[in-house]
């Protein structure tokens, strides 16, 4: 049961990822459109974050247990906090951000690096522990590692087929930033349950 | 007669030839745009790639520029039967600046302020569609939303004709958008636009634009899909009632003349589709699914105009 619910949870925050792009090319359409330079500036964010994020995971799944929970609990709260600054406060941002700045290729990237790269850095950082998560239950690393990504990759395009042709057409961008909070508090609270037991001897 | 017949001889494969030497197919791949240029005899047209195929986003004839050749930019004189005295005219989407050449003639002292995103249309407009800018006429670089933001100044005309491939951005679509646009018209200024009415996207469209503007009038261009609003900010005085407009020939100038008809464009107006607009959504920055309701119906990307 608990590797059901683990695989559930991967999926979720592949879609929570990949979904994110697309309500995030949303939230800059208004003041910079949606041609190429704003997909180059949003994809080179996403995925300089998943980088960035699975190098922290990789590091955070090697320390001693008490130390790996507080980095755990510490990037959930990263990941919660940001998606919650995206919901509610990320119209606000670029709206400042594109009227303080000339136009060009700065406001934008400042505008992708400032609202996506934490949340986006912050959920990809629990990547590598699922692998470490399924390694430690016997999975060889290699196997469990092309599983936890495979699995994540089916969520990440889940994602993106469900929030374009689903959820944008039917619903307000605010309204779908705020389910992601919900579904990311619900998810991420799930997998620390999962990831408690102490996989590092 | 002979020697006439000579002379034709030779001058008509010569005439042939050079109007073969002036035609051309170009195409160009932007950062914006996926855009073709393509010159026969004198008409230069300038379409962009669109789902299913090419619009036609601007035309020119070089032998009479003054020409509108893209039978909806006639239609966006419209605006003149609801404010007749345009000396201040912004207008978002350059193309081939088909509708900039005769309203220049027409009125050489009023300012039209143009707000163009590619640079690469502005380089086609000025080097392959002869336009050439003046300080009455000058061309932006920049997102039209953009500019409206950070204009602070007050226009007469507001016309809103920014396309990408046969489809307006999402962003120019919304009702924030038209209220940035709102606050820039002086105060018996007029916002016009240029709206497909063949998707289920245009009754959006004009519940959106209803949303901001109390008052709206709607003009087909016959048989193109083309459908101009043209809304104000006031309730009064009432634009909506035909009968209060100004005179089809009291706002006729020397160059409408042979290429401009105000009467028959004042025949293109048509009511506001109250019954098709019920189920209709408002379209927000929040949002705006314009890409799926302009696929909802098939879309005018066949070759006509955009």
């Amino acid at each position: 049961m608990s590797l059901f619910a683990f695989y559930v949870v991967v999926v979720t925050l592949g879609i929570l990822s990949m979904g994110f792009q697309l309500l995030a090319s949303r939230l800059l359409s208004p003041h910079f459109g949606s041609a190429i330079d704003v997909w180059a500036c949003l994809i080179s964010t996403f995925l300089a974050a998943f980088s960035a994020g699975a190098m922290i995971g990789g590091w955070i799944s090697n320390l001693e247990f008490a130390s790996r929970r507080r980095w755990q609990i510490g990037w959930m709260t990263v990941a919660i906090v940001a998606l919650a600054a995206t919901g509610f406060f990320g119209r606000g941002m670029v709206d400042t951000i594109a009227i303080s700045l000339e136009p060009g290729i700065t406001p934008i990237l400042l505008s992708c690096v400032g609202l996506f790269f934490f949340p986006v850095t912050a959920l990809s950082s629990f990547t590598p522990q699922c692998v470490q998560f399924l390694a430690t239950r016997g999975t060889p690393p290699g196997k469990a590692s092309g599983l936890v990504y495979g699995v994540s990759t089916m969520g990440n395009i889940a994602g993106v087929m469900l929030t374009a042709f689903v959820l944008i057409p039917h619903f307000r961008v605010s309204t779908l930033l705020h389910i992601w909070l919900g579904v990311a508090v619900v998810s991420l609270a799930g997998l620390l349950r999962l990831l408690r037991a102490p996989s590092v001897p | 007669m002979k020697l006439a017949h000579i002379i034709l001889s030779l001058a008509l494969p010569a005439a042939l030839l050079a109007a073969e030497a002036e035609s051309y197919v170009e195409h160009f791949d932007t950062i914006y745009n996926s855009l073709t240029v393509e010159r026969r005899g004198s008409v230069v047209e300038l379409r962009a790639r669109a789902r299913g195929g090419e619009a036609l986003e601007s035309a020119v004839d070089l032998k009479d520029p003054l020409m509108p050749i893209v039978a909806y930019t006639r239609t966006l004189y419209a605006g003149l039967f609801i404010q007749s005295k345009p000396q201040r005219v912004l207008m978002i989407g350059l193309g081939g600046a088909g509708f900039h050449r005769l309203f220049t003639a027409a009125y050489p002292e009023a300012l039209l302020q143009t707000v163009e995103l590619d640079p690469k249309v502005y380089d086609l407009c000025r080097e392959r569609m002869q336009f050439k800018p003046t300080d009455k006429t000058p061309v932006t670089l920049m997102d039209g939303r953009m500019f409206v933001k950070r204009n602070r100044e007050k226009w007469d005309w507001l016309i809103l004709d920014a396309f990408r491939g046969g489809f307006v951005p999402p962003h120019l679509k919304t009702e924030e958008f038209y209220r940035e646009c709102a606050a820039r018209l002086s105060d018996r200024g007029v916002f016009i636009s240029n709206l497909h009415a063949t998707t289920e996207l245009f009754y959006s469209d004009i519940k959106t634009i209803q949303a901001v503007f109390p008052q709206v009038v709607l003009f087909e261009t016959t048989g193109r899909g083309n459908v101009i609003a043209c809304a104000v900010k006031y309730r009064e005085p009432n634009i909506v009632d035909s009968a209060k407009w100004p005179a089809a020939e009291s706002l006729q100038r020397p160059h409408f003349a042979g290429r401009l008809d105000l009467a028959e464009i004042r025949k293109e107006r048509i009511a506001i589709p109250t019954g098709r607009m019920r189920n209709a959504k408002v379209l927000s920055d929040d949002f705006a699914p314009v890409e799926f309701l302009d696929a909802l119906k098939a879309n005018n990307a066949d070759g006509r105009d955009k």
